[in-house]
């Protein structure tokens, strides 16, 4: 008698565990992958000698921080 | 002779027998909240043992990557773990210490009969702490269930590191790029031959190293860990061994017998001071150790968890 009533405790527990659903929706995995970004205003590409803020041809703001040195960044990525 | 002893026995038997009328109903109090713990240390018993397994069945199937079907279902059962102790608590509130409290407020606590109150709240109180070992225990069995083997994970991760490395080209001019280390985010890669900004995106697998990181470095170093759990718990052990000791000898005459109970106690403080100087140094070895090979294990965060070594330093 016992038994079976943890054994359904544990029963439901689990079903509604399964059951819920995850906060911030389903979860998406994804594989490594690599990509460029041209300039979407005058289509040329991004050297890294230009830096990464602003288009060297066209003078497009990519993003629109002044970038600090950080583990991948360094400062010398701003564009001059 | 006189008789005198005969008396002394003759009056205890008395007192024996003339109880306070509120002394059943303590006696029957006693009686019900062993049996009510023994029942509840039967469910708590057959929650766990039918719980861990499928815990960890649980755990082994969860497909998601932060195995939160299992974790729900662990909090679950934690929770319903820890009715059972609040239960405990309270029927013990209720039941035990009210009655103490209710008879102590009558009686004087140079009443004789005073014994049998004291009795019989130390009785029921020891039978508590004897009920809290066996839900730590379970606790700790169920808490038990979370733990995998980070190792496999990690291979994993060091596998497909090794397969996706050399399969990428620079998207403007096609030449090879190669992924130097297991990057965490998102990051710009530029192409050797063109210097074309390539942005780099990690699979869920890749960025997940930074999740298990520190608890692999946990599981790798754990004899460390234990080693000075040991140490910190020996002082404390120590001193109830020399505590013991010291009891021992408040009737001892024996001179010899006292000066050699007197090493051995001097033995044990001598021990007990090298712990209390041990511990920490033996954490910091721990601590050291830890980082280090979480620093191995993601160098990138280097920087940053040398500042939360430095920082758990100081506590």
């Amino acid at each position: 008698m016992e038994e079976k009533k943890v054994n359904s405790f544990l029963n439901r527990l689990k079903e509604n565990a399964q059951k819920q659903t995850n906060y911030g929706g389903e979860f998406e995995t994804t594989e490594a992958k690599m990509s460029v970004k041209d300039c979407p205003n005058c289509g040329a590409g991004r050297a890294k000698e230009d830096g990464v803020t602003h288009c060297a041809y066209c003078g497009f703001e990519f993003l629109n921080v002044k970038l600090t040195d950080g583990l991948y960044i360094k400062k010398e990525d701003n564009s001059i | 002779m006189f008789g005198l002893f005969n008396k002394s026995k003759d009056k205890n038997e008395g007192s024996k027998q003339s109880y306070p009328e509120w002394y059943t109903e303590l006696q029957e109090s006693q009686q019900r909240w062993f049996s009510f713990l023994e029942k509840l240390e039967a469910k708590m018993e057959e929650l766990a043992t039918a719980s861990i397994p499928e815990l960890k069945q649980l755990l082994q199937e969860d497909e998601d990557l932060y195995k939160r079907t299992f974790h729900r279902v662990y909090s679950g059962v934690n929770g319903q773990l820890n009715n059972i102790r609040e239960r405990a608590r309270d029927v013990y509130e209720e039941k035990v210490n009210d009655l103490y409290y209710n008879i102590n407020s009558q009686i004087s606590v140079l009443d004789k009969h005073h014994d049998l109150l004291s009795d019989f709240r130390i009785a029921c109180s020891d039978r508590y702490n004897e009920f809290d070992n066996k839900y730590d225990y379970w606790r700790k069995q169920i808490d038990k269930t979370q733990e995998r083997d980070l190792e496999i994970e990690y291979q994993k991760i060091l596998n497909e590191f090794e397969t996706i490395k050399d399969k990428f080209s620079c998207k403007q001019c096609g030449g090879h790029i190669t992924i130097e280390k297991i990057f965490l985010i998102e990051t710009y890669i530029s192409c050797p031959y063109c210097q074309t900004q390539n942005t780099f995106a990690p699979s869920t697998l890749g960025r997940n190293l930074q999740n298990i990181a520190r608890e692999l470095a946990e599981q790798r170093t754990a004899h460390l860990h234990e080693a000075y759990e040991a140490e910190k718990d020996k002082e404390r052990d120590l001193y109830h061994q020399r505590h013991e000791l010291s009891l021992s000898i408040i009737h001892e005459r024996d001179k010899k017998v006292l000066s050699e109970v007197q090493s051995k106690m001097n033995d044990l403080e001598e021990e007990r001071q090298f712990a209390i100087q041990n511990a920490p140094k033996l954490r910091q070895v721990y601590l050291r150790a830890m980082y280090d090979e979480w620093n191995k294990i993601t160098p990138d965060l280097k920087e940053h968890n040398e500042k939360m070594y430095q920082n758990q330093l100081k506590y």
